[in-house]
C-alpha cells in the first residue's frame, strides 16, 4: 500500500468529519436571532452603570427583554419572581459592573417549538465575582431551562426555570 | 519574496493545505470528541487539584466500562464549557450517608485517603437510582453548606479526569 493510497482516504474521511460538524452547527435566522438577543442582555446586564439615574435607566432596557407576565424560578429556598415590573425593580438595584460583577451564558441550546412563535432554551449561567482584596474571581455557575416567545417583534423571555445538577 | 512564499506555503503548497487540514481535522475531532481541557476553578478539590490548574478529561473513558468509586469525573451543566469536577464515592444502587465527616456506603465506613482536611459534615442516607452517582469534592474541610455535591445522573457524567 503506497502513502497516497493512505493518505487520500484520511484525508477523504477528515473532509466529510469537518462538513458533518459545520453542518451540525449550522443556525437558522430564527436561532440567531435568539442568541443575539441573550447575548445583548448579557451585555445589559454587565454594563457600567455609574448612577441611579443611568441605573434606572439600564433596569428599563433589561425589563425589554421580558414579557408582562415573565416568571424566574430558582428552585427551592426561593419563591417565583413574577412580571416584569418585579424583575426590572430588582435589576436598579443590582450592582453595577464596578462592583466587579459579570454574568457569562456558555453552552446555549435553542430549540425552536413547531409554528416558529416559541423557542425552549438550555444555557449555563455563571456569575462572575471579584474579591476587592485579592482580585481573585468566583464563579456561581448554574444551569437555565428559558422559555422565550416572539412577541411584538423581538424574542422575550417568558419563564426561567433553574436546574439542579446535584439532587 | 520567493523566500517568503516558501516559508507561507513551503515547497508544494497543495501538500501544505492537506497537512494543515489534517492538523485542523485531528485536532477538532480529538478535542470535541476525546480530550476535553479543562481548568480548574475554586477550592472543592484541593489539595487534589489546585485552582487554575490545567487538565484533560477522558470523553471516551466510560464508553467501554462504567464509571468506578474514587474515579475524578467532569458533570457537564448546560454543555461541556462550564462543568463540575468531583470524585464518585458511592454508585448506583448504593446507600450512602456522611456521619461527622466519615462516609459510609451500605453502612461500611470507606477509606478516603485523598481527604486531607475534614469537618463533621453530616449527610442524611441516601438510596441512589440504578442511574444515579454520588459525587463529592475532596475538600472536606470547607463549610457543606459552601461545597457543590449529591446526586447526579449518569447522563451528566462526561468523562474521567486524566491528569
Amino acid at each position: 500500500m503506497t502513502a497516497r493510497q493512505v493518505v487520500r482516504p484520511t484525508v477523504l474521511v477528515l473532509l466529510a468529519v469537518l462538513a458533518v460538524v459545520v453542518w451540525r452547527g449550522r443556525m437558522t435566522d430564527e436561532e440567531r436571532a435568539i442568541r443575539d438577543r441573550l447575548s445583548a442582555l448579557r451585555g445589559e446586564v454587565n454594563a457600567s452603570a455609574a448612577d441611579g439615574l443611568a441605573n434606572v435607566t439600564r433596569a428599563a432596557r433589561i425589563g425589554g427583554y421580558f414579557t408582562d407576565e415573565a416568571v424566574v424560578d430558582l428552585g427551592e429556598g426561593a419563591p417565583p419572581i413574577r412580571g416584569r415590573d418585579t424583575l426590572m425593580g430588582m435589576a436598579a438595584r443590582l450592582q453595577p459592573r464596578t462592583a466587579a460583577f459579570r454574568m457569562d451564558l456558555d453552552d446555549v441550546s435553542v430549540e425552536l417549538v413547531p409554528g416558529g412563535e416559541a423557542a425552549d432554551v438550555i444555557l449555563t449561567a455563571s456569575f462572575v465575582s471579584s474579591s476587592v482584596a485579592t482580585g481573585e474571581e468566583s464563579r456561581d455557575a448554574r444551569e437555565f431551562a428559558l422559555v422565550l416567545v416572539k412577541s411584538d417583534g423581538p424574542w422575550r423571555i417568558s419563564r426561567i426555570t433553574a436546574i439542579d445538577t446535584f439532587r | 519574496m520567493n523566500l517568503t512564499r516558501r516559508l507561507v506555503f513551503g515547497r508544494d503548497p497543495r501538500r501544505t493545505a492537506v497537512r494543515i487540514l489534517v492538523l485542523a481535522s485531528v485536532s477538532l475531532i480529538t478535542f470535541r470528541w476525546v480530550l476535553l481541557p479543562i481548568r480548574a476553578e475554586g477550592i472543592s478539590m484541593l489539595p487534589t487539584y489546585q485552582s487554575g490548574s490545567l487538565n484533560l478529561v477522558n470523553r471516551l473513558a466510560y464508553s467501554s466500562r462504567t464509571p468506578s468509586r474514587g474515579d475524578v469525573v467532569a458533570i457537564r451543566l448546560a454543555g461541556p464549557h462550564l462543568v463540575y469536577v468531583k470524585r464518585i464515592i458511592a454508585l448506583p444502587g448504593e446507600r450512602l450517608s456522611i456521619a461527622k465527616g466519615q462516609v459510609h456506603v451500605n453502612g461500611v465506613p470507606i477509606l478516603e485517603p485523598y481527604v486531607k482536611n475534614r469537618r463533621p459534615w453530616d449527610v442524611p442516607e441516601v438510596t441512589l437510582t440504578p442511574r444515579e452517582y454520588f459525587v463529592i469534592g475532596d475538600n472536606r474541610g470547607m463549610r457543606a453548606a459552601d461545597h457543590d455535591f449529591g446526586r447526579v445522573d449518569v447522563s451528566r457524567i462526561i468523562g474521567k479526569v486524566v491528569f
